[in-house]
């Protein structure tokens, strides 16, 4: 019966998306959702005001695909040394987007909370910016600098031991 | 999601229209920005170096990058937190600060570097005064005592770089050289110098990850092994082991994308020298260099990995693993003397060449090895699962195949030396307790897989023994049975022979605490303690064959009671050799003369049974000794064997012989056992003998219970809920059952006994001297009868028996049964007699004699139904002519203590010889005295005169007496009616004297 199950999303332009119940599921916060309201998400169209429609279907895509996962175990405080697991193959194809999608993705997973997908676009993230110098990363995150020249160049003599090779 | 802002951007936007440019700015100008719990998760994906760039970019990204517990978190993951120690140092901090309150300006113009940085955090402390920041500045300066060199040298060597590669993607550059001029031997104990401070673990961090990061990259980048710079900054394997295994220990803390693959390759370098390192190591083992090479690799492997491979490698090359099958065979145990016996001595060399060999080699390994390594653990778990299980399996597996009793003996005996060994094995110096926790553990272990078949088969064993035990001497018995009552007949009289049995019974009991544990002596253990000691001085061999004969000795000594008791006819005439042992002995002799009784059951089994459950009991307690489970599964073990020897003990062999006895007794008619015998109820002698058997057995099985059980701490005495002690309550219990039924039966038989001697014996002229014979009168002998002689000596003769062997109460429950009973049947006895005046003299000395007897008994109650009966033989004294002094004698309740009514006095009355003659004198002195016929009288004088007394008040004694004086006729007539009704009367008039 659950497999059959489908439901409604609404993205925040107005556009209805059908899924499968379990697809969406793979979301906490649309499993959580549906655990509070019942029957009536059946009916009604689930409306996800933060998504467009672009990268809510992005979102499902990659759920289809990951509907067998086991579910996210939730010890994040153990070894975190655990999840820091190679981006698997699919994924990282799935993840060769533009930036600008990348962290509608990464933000659309953060917000339906759908942990895997997160962990995934922070990865990815993480290899792009790995290289990147500080001016660099700052474009990259749309972040001012705030720091006075000698002020960073203070943080760089700091962690020199970091630096090089 | 608070953080959470964004434009909105349209779908599809497409690049190649023509406002592209304008459009591109509105994009940077709207690119989402990112809550700072995705930065984070961003920042945990990323390598050290992208975090630190990271910092540079504002300073939200650097408080999030310079958060401590992202540092700790990889000082954790080296193994180099302390937590204990953050926290001590950050209250000494706290303290330290408010006393330096003062000086903090002054400090930070002194030292303009981190002047700086304090700076940057007073003004994000400032906003935040509990953060972090505060105490990194604290901590600053504290650091900066013990810090500076360290954190100092590596950063004005390295140059800066700007560009901001990857550690990873970066192409070798000959760094290396750089860290050459650094103190390189700093480097090989460089977590020495990590300390645990708040809020400076990203500088203990950059220490570590300054010293090692080089070697650990170059090391990874390396694609021939032997390149790598660790091996070429460091000659000496053992710093390189040293550092290899520092470098192994931090790259615990890579945590960033592709750490698997980056240890897996880093972990193929350590395998590599690991491997040549092993390989040296193996050459001088071969060459057998202890002090030299074999020594200096082992060290090297322990530096590298604790040395395990290297103790692995000694372990498995070690000779007495290699030679293990020169130690012993397991199977020479059992073949030496004679296939299916046990031989200890076997066993003991074996276990000696153990000890030895393994002394030896821990000699070796203390030299070799450093004390950090603990090679004596797995040394001690392979030589107990190679050398020493494989020699029991073997052992046990072929005992158990071929006989199931060395099998037990084998276990147990083995399992005694082994831990008698593991007590003089020598420690290692680097082991501590532990090394003994191991033996123990090892010991568990071997004996594991057999304690459960060796505690089934020892219980099994013992049972099976026990119950042949029975059943043997139960067929034995039907064998006899034809012969048996003519063996009662010829036995009975021997009442010397059981008196001197029951004084040697008695010593027996008296000192079962120094009887009983001589028997152990001839069990084979009883060899143990020498051996023991033998193990100390090294003269095994002797000793063992103390041992040895010992138990050659022990399957005799049952023999010889066997071969005593069970022969049939004259058992004490031929022993086939002395008894060994003081209580062998006893048994022995017991056995021979308690012939009559073995028909029922047998002191010398129950003996066997205590013996074998001894045996079995003592073998399995040797398993307490091993500790953990397997003490309680011995205990609970010992008690099962104790219950089951109860059992059948109790229930199979003195149960039965109980009910037989009694059904003896009950069988027992005195009229058909007949003149063969002058005395002596033959099955109640048997039976009592019996009594005391089975309360020998039962003091036996007490002091067994203390001996085995308590002392030795298997059992609880005061744990009312322990099997044992509930089996030994009920053991005891039935036993007083039993006796309690005998006696009643016997009391029975003994007073059918009386009464039959009474019967048969009592000659008439005893008592009435001349009556029959028409002897002289005159001439008569004063004492006492024959018959009362015969019914004193077997009556007490038969209630003497039980004296010591029952219960105290019971037994005075016996004496005042018997004594009642006797009472009765002499009051019985009396009323058949006639008496004359002379024959009264012998009738008193009777009466005198049964007095002095129950005397004996010193039971108070008992004494007065005696005295009273004494008293009332008297009445045959009193001269004919005396008839009215009768009368009152007749009358005085007092005099008899209240035991004999008048009119039972009566009765005893009518029994002399001339009662007839002075019955009518006797009557009117009676009823001129007693009132209680008064009524009754007056109704009969009102029939015959017709007269209306106008005295009827029957408390006028003068006035019915003088009344009624002359009406003797009628009152005689009353008077031989009356004893039949006042029977009828419910209430017995009173008599009242006058």
């Amino acid at each position: 019966m659950a497999e059959m199950q489908k439901i409604k999303l609404m993205s925040s332009d107005s556009a209805e998306i059908t899924v499968h119940r379990d697809v969406a599921e793979r979301s906490v916060l649309i499993k959580n959702m549906m655990e509070d309201i019942g029957e009536q998400a059946m009916t009604e169209a689930i409306p996800i005001p933060n998504v467009n429609e672009a990268v809510l279907n992005k979102v499902i895509e990659w759920c289809v695909h990951h509907k067998g996962d086991p579910p996210a175990t939730n010890d994040d405080d153990a070894d975190s040394r655990k999840k820091t697991t190679d981006i698997e193959e699919w994924d990282q194809k799935f993840m060769q987007v533009d930036q600008e999608m990348l962290f509608e993705i990464i933000l659309a997973a953060n917000y339906l909370d759908i942990k895997a997908l997160l962990d995934v676009g922070c990865k990815t993230v993480a290899n792009m910016i790995k290289g990147k110098s500080p001016e660099e990363i700052r474009k990259t995150f749309n972040i001012q600098n705030d720091f006075t020249p000698e002020e960073e160049d203070q943080i760089r003599r700091e962690n020199e031991w970091a630096e090089d090779r | 999601m608070s953080a959470f802002k964004r434009v909105n951007v349209k779908g599809g936007i497409s690049r190649q229209s023509i406002l592209a440019p304008l459009r591109e700015a509105q994009i940077v100008s709207s690119k989402p920005v990112f809550p700072a719990e995705i930065l984070s998760t961003i920042l945990d994906y990323l390598p050290v170096p992208g975090q630190l760039r990271f910092a540079r970019v504002s300073k939200r990204m650097r408080e999030m990058v310079y958060d401590d517990t992202r540092w700790v978190q990889r000082l954790q993951l080296m193994g180099c937190w302390d937590e204990k120690e953050a926290r001590k140092s950050a209250e000494a901090a706290r303290r330290k600060r408010s006393e330096t309150l003062q000086s903090i300006h002054e400090e930070e113009a002194k030292r303009a570097g981190i002047g700086v940085n304090g700076t940057a955090n007073g003004t994000n402390g400032s906003d935040n005064p509990e953060g972090p920041s505060v105490t990194l500045f604290d901590a600053a300066i504290e650091a900066a005592e013990h810090e500076g060199k360290t954190n100092g040298g590596p950063l004005k060597v390295a140059p800066p770089n700007e560009d901001g590669f990857d550690a990873i993607e970066t192409s070798p550059r000959g760094r290396p050289a750089a860290y050459k001029s650094q103190d390189t031997a700093s480097r090989i104990d460089i977590f020495a110098h990590v300390y645990s401070l708040r809020g400076f673990a990203r500088q203990e961090y950059g220490k570590v990850y300054g010293a090692l990061a080089p070697f650990y990259l170059d090391a990874i980048r390396c694609e021939n092994h032997t390149h790598a710079t660790v091996f070429r900054t460091y000659r000496d394997p053992t710093q390189q082991a040293r550092m290899l295994f520092n470098i192994s220990k931090f790259s615990n803390s890579d945590m960033s994308e592709g750490w698997q693959k980056r240890k897996e390759k880093f972990d193929a370098l350590v395998g590599a020298f690991e491997m040549a390192v092993s390989k040296e190591f193996e050459q001088a083992l071969d060459a057998g260099d202890v002090a030299g090479k074999m020594r200096k690799y082992a060290h090297v492997l322990a530096y590298l990995n604790g040395g395990h491979s290297g103790v692995e490698l000694f372990i498995s090359k070690s000779s007495i693993i290699g030679s293990r099958y020169r130690l012993g065979n397991a199977l020479d145990c059992l073949n030496r003397k004679g296939p299916g016996s046990f031989s200890t001595e076997e066993s003991y060399s074996f276990f000696s060449n153990v000890s030895t060999a393994f002394n030896e080699q821990v000699g070796i390994i203390d030299q070799i090895f450093p004390t950090s390594v603990n090679a004596i653990v797995p040394f001690v778990q392979r030589v107990g699962k190679a050398v020493i299980s494989d020699y029991l399996t073997t052992l046990y597996d072929e005992a158990h195949r071929t006989n199931i009793e060395s099998y037990l003996r084998a276990v147990s005996a083995t399992c005694d030396q082994f831990l008698e060994m593991t007590r003089f094995l020598r420690p290692t110096s680097a082991s501590g307790d532990d090394f003994y926790e191991t033996l123990d553990e090892v010991i568990a272990t071997i004996f594991e897989p057999h304690i459960d078949l060796y505690l089934k088969e020892e219980l099994e064993f013992f049972k099976k023994r026990s119950s042949a035990e029975v059943n043997n001497w139960e067929k034995q018995l039907s064998e006899q049975d034809a012969s048996m009552q003519s063996m009662f007949m010829s036995n009975v009289n021997r009442q010397a022979d059981k008196r001197d049995f029951l004084t040697s019974f008695k010593k027996v009991v008296m000192m079962p605490v120094n009887v009983l544990p001589t028997f152990p002596m001839s069990s084979p253990f009883g060899g143990k303690p020498a051996t023991a000691k033998a193990l100390v001085n090294g003269e095994a061999l002797a000793t063992t064959e103390i041992s040895g004969s010992q138990t050659s000795t022990r399957p005799s000594s049952p023999g010889v009671i066997n071969g005593t008791t069970l022969s049939v006819n004259r058992p004490t005439t031929e022993l086939p050799e002395p008894p060994t042992t003081e209580l062998a002995a006893k048994a022995a002799i017991m056995n021979s003369r308690l012939e009559g009784i073995r028909s029922l059951f047998s002191i010398e089994v129950a003996l066997n049974l205590v013996h074998t459950a001894k045996s079995s009991i003592e073998r399995a307690a040797v398993f307490v000794k091993v500790g953990g489970h397997f003490a309680s599964d011995a205990r609970l073990q010992c008690e099962l064997v104790f219950i089951s020897l109860l059992q059948t003990l109790g229930t199979r062999h003195i149960k039965a012989g109980f009910d037989q006895a009694v059904d003896h007794l009950s069988k027992y008619k005195p009229k058909e056992v007949d003149e063969q015998q002058g005395s002596g109820v033959t099955p109640l002698v048997t039976f009592l003998e019996l009594v005391n058997v089975g309360d020998l057995i039962q003091q036996m099985l007490d002091v067994f219970y203390e001996q085995e059980l308590i002392t030795t701490k298997l059992s609880d005495r005061n744990d009312f809920l322990n099997p044992a002690v509930k089996e030994k309550k009920r053991f005891e219990q039935m036993l007083d059952e039993r006796v309690a039924a005998g006696l009643n039966k016997g009391i029975e038989v003994l007073m059918a006994e009386v009464e039959y001697l009474n019967a048969t014996s009592q000659k008439p002229q005893d008592f009435n001297p001349g009556a029959a014979s028409g002897g002289d009168p005159d001439v008569m002998d004063i004492g006492p009868s024959q018959a009362a002689i015969q019914v004193i000596e077997t009556v007490s003769s038969h209630t003497r028996m039980l004296v010591g062997s029952t219960d105290k109460n019971m037994l005075d429950v016996f004496n005042q049964e018997v004594g009642m009973r006797l009472f009765a049947a002499l009051c019985k006895h009396l009323k058949r007699q006639r008496i004359s005046v002379n024959g009264s003299l012998k009738l008193i000395s009777d009466m005198n004699l049964y007095f002095t007897y129950i005397q004996t008994l010193k039971n108070e109650d008992l004494l007065q139904f005696f005295k009273a009966l004494r008293e009332l033989s008297q009445i045959y004294l009193v001269d004919p002519a005396d008839a009215k002094e009768l009368a009152t004698i007749i009358a005085d309740g007092d005099r008899f203590h209240g035991i004999f009514r008048a009119e039972e006095v009566y009765q005893f009355a009518e029994r002399r010889a001339d009662w007839y003659q002075i019955k009518s004198k006797v009557e009117r002195a009676m009823y001129g005295i007693g009132c209680m016929l008064q009524r009754f009288f007056l109704i009969q004088v009102e029939a015959s005169y017709s007269v209306v007394p106008q005295y009827a008040d029957p408390s006028e004694h003068e006035y019915s007496r003088l009344y009624f004086y002359p009406l003797a006729s009628t009152v005689e007539r009353v008077s031989q009616e009356s004893p039949e009704r006042l029977d009828h009367n419910d209430t017995p008039p009173s008599i009242v004297p006058p």
